[in-house]
């Protein structure tokens, strides 16, 4: 099949699924319930509570991909970089359970997910949380069992989030996998005293085979402890990682309310022997050993013409500089040129490092993250168009996504976005696999 | 006993509000009573909030809410699917959102809307209006007081409201809310009074209409309001994401 052929296919199939993810979501619209009635009743039924609750969401999302042909991480990660478009559709299940007896509540959250794309198929099932825990008194709550946590006030990154998964920037309220953890929490509130809350969460996280394995170093416990005062309207918090799974970590972050409509938030995050995988000017690697310091300060206002706006500025001290993802490119580029060749092993090197820091989300160092919603502008209830910015500040690159949300039908979420991802040669956007995304997401929750 | 000495002293305010002749009306101390006859300080309650589009259609939220003291309170939705586990918790002007999927209460301004429609959080989480505003003025009518309300801090959602009170019940009748500008946000009317236990006799049904959202509605009904103590703690971040539990 030659090059023509193969874009012509790749067309058809887009067209195809698509239409299907058109149709699909037009029949699931008009199979959603309308209910005309103009009766106002408040049944005592409906706040009858059962020991047991079951509940969560179904999600279908289609995706339509232009793909950036020769850009590094496209021929570092596509097994046939000639592709022109990548098209997929995704399905998942999330299941969230919980049962309650006296003191005692069980929590599981179990998410299934399958893709179907250009290139193939793939599934997963994941346990995100499945713990017990006891709570003898409203101050003291204890735990066993894997949680998911969501340390930090930054809503895009958390630099302090010693013990949580990394979150996507352009889905952060999505659920993330938690680790397996033995927890405390305790609280205490004071009235008429500047101090009026404090709470102290201590978790006990082991690294065995097959318990947290991609934490860290196996065969170590870790401690993790968060320290939250509410102290004069400004909530604080104190965060602590030992252990020699990873680095140890302290770090502390803030938000408060400066105005009705201005809240102000930020993180700060100290790691005295961070360790990265370094490429050095052999195209051998390293890994060295640094103090590091990574910082967040983020805002969120609110307009009086209902115009939410998240900005949030990320200093990630543990990223690479310009300078050293410029030698990653390089290492690439030299690869490309003599992978025929044979013997070189050049473009393993580059994949290798890839995998090992270079090719994640958000390798650099500063970052802005911008976000600016409307709540139902010209009277269009349950309707919310917005527009996310993600800016590699040191390179210049960035993802630019318009979207809107629309949940007027109970119990239906639909989303609608197209994300616009440029920068020049050797910049982070840039060198992605997309050129620009179109996603239409549905989800029913039950 | 308590309970019998709160009943005369709001019957002998009453009476001496009656007899207006003799004494200065106090816009304030109607105000208080008007709280007292609308629930007991530390409280727990449920709630369904119906949205009214103009075509009939309808959305319909349920929310469990506990208040403890003058400032402290949490709400959290029961329903629909989509919303459930949300909780939005006010300590004085602080309000933060907990989303379950989202995994921790993030800061939240008072007008910031946490679901779509008319009512806001402010409305959600309203405290008794005595500690969020200041009489500023009265006017007397034959069946009804007028009342001038002033927020007292500009975290409030509406600047000023002008509040009509029936004499008899000293509950309230209508709210026209404003903002600072004077522009009218939306009106409140309380009906269908009702007779939830431990003599509490309240209204049971709150509709609102906006000009600013032509042919739209919102209303709220009340249920289970029951005069309940809580724990301090339970009004905290740490708390949120278990309120649920507190539930019977």
């Amino acid at each position: 099949m030659n090059y023509e052929s193969k874009g012509t296919v790749h067309r058809r199939i887009t067209v195809s699924l698509f239409s299907k993810i058109l149709l699909l979501s037009g029949l699931l619209l008009v199979a959603a319930p309308v209910n005309g009635s103009d009766e106002f009743s408040f049944d005592l039924e409906e706040i009858e509570k059962k020991p047991y609750q079951l509940g969560g969401y179904v999600e279908l999302r289609g995706e339509h991909a232009d793909i950036n042909q020769g850009s590094v991480f496209t021929r570092l990660n596509l097994t046939d970089p000639n592709i022109s478009t990548m098209d997929s559709l995704y399905g998942s299940i999330q299941l969230d359970g919980s049962y309650e007896y006296g003191i005692s509540s069980l929590n599981v959250q179990l998410k299934a997910a399958a893709q179907q794309d250009t290139i193939g198929w793939s599934d997963l099932t994941l346990v995100n949380a499945a713990y017990v825990s006891l709570q003898p008194t409203p101050s003291a709550t204890f735990s066993l069992g894997k949680k998911s946590y969501k340390w930090g006030k930054g809503y895009a990154w958390n630099p302090v989030g010693f013990v949580n998964r990394r979150k996507d920037p352009n889905n952060p309220e999505d659920a993330l996998e938690g680790y397996v953890t033995l927890e405390c929490d305790f609280i205490k509130s004071w009235q008429q005293s500047a101090l009026q809350t404090a709470a102290l969460t201590i978790a006990v996280l082991p690294v065995w085979d097959d318990i947290n394995d991609d934490f860290g170093e196996s065969d170590e416990v870790n401690l993790a402890a968060k320290l939250y005062l509410l102290y004069r309207d400004v909530d604080i918090d104190l965060m602590v990682l030992t252990g020699n799974s990873r680095s140890e970590s302290i770090g502390l972050d803030f938000s408060t309310n400066l105005a009705p409509h201005f809240e102000i938030h930020g993180e700060a995050a100290y790691i005295p022997s961070f360790k990265k995988n370094i490429l050095k000017e052999d195209n051998s690697s390293s890994i060295e050993e640094n103090d590091t310091f990574s910082a967040l300060l983020g805002i969120r206002y609110l307009s009086e013409n209902d115009v939410t706006s998240i900005v949030e500025y990320y200093y990630n001290g543990g990223g690479y500089s310009e300078e050293e993802m410029a030698d990653f490119y390089q290492l690439a580029e030299a690869g490309f040129s003599q992978s025929l060749e044979p013997g070189t092993d050049l473009l393993d090197r580059a994949r290798e490092m890839s995998l090992k820091g270079y090719g994640r989300p958000q390798p650099g160092r500063h970052y802005l993250y911008a976000k600016f919603s409307q709540k139902e502008p010209f009277d269009l209830l349950y309707l919310s168009p917005g527009i996310v910015a993600l800016i590699n500040l040191e390179d210049q690159s960035y993802s630019i996504t318009p979207e809107v949300v629309y949940t007027g039908v109970t119990n239906w979420e639909f989303r609608l976005n197209f994300s616009m991802i440029d920068g020049g040669s050797h910049t982070e956007y840039g060198e992605k696999v997309n050129s620009n995304k179109l996603e239409l997401r549905a989800r029913y929750f039950f | 006993m308590h309970r019998i000495l709160q009943r005369i002293i709001c019957s002998v305010v009453v009476v001496f509000l009656h007899t207006g002749t003799a004494f200065a009306l106090d816009g304030n101390e109607i105000l208080r009573q008007v709280d007292a006859n609308m629930q007991p300080q530390s409280y727990e309650m449920y709630r369904k909030l119906i949205n009214v589009e103009p075509d009939g259609k309808k959305k319909e939220f349920v929310l469990y809410t506990v208040k403890t003291g003058q400032d402290k309170m949490v709400a959290l939705f029961i329903s629909p699917a989509s919303e459930e586990g949300r909780a939005t918790l006010r300590l004085g002007d602080n309000m933060w959102l907990y989303i379950p999927n989202v995994g921790k209460p993030l800061r939240i301004t008072s007008l910031q809307s946490v679901i779509g429609g008319i009512f806001n959080n402010s409305d959600i989480l309203r405290l008794d209006y005595s500690v969020e505003y200041d009489a500023t003025g009265i006017s007397e009518q034959e069946k009804t007081y007028q009342l001038d309300l002033k927020a007292k801090s500009p975290s409030v959602a509406y600047d000023h409201l002008k509040m009509t009170v029936d004499k008899e019940s000293l509950l309230p009748l209508d709210i026209e809310c404003y903002a600072v500008s004077g522009m009218l946000i939306k009106t409140l009317h309380y009906s269908k009074i009702q007779d939830f236990g431990d003599g509490m006799v309240r209204p049971s049904l709150l509709e609102t209409d906006s000009p600013l959202h032509k042919g739209y509605r919102s209303v709220m009904l009340f249920a289970k309001v029951e005069k309940k103590e809580f724990a301090d703690e339970v009004f905290t971040l740490n708390y949120m994401s278990r309120i649920n539990e507190l539930r019977k």
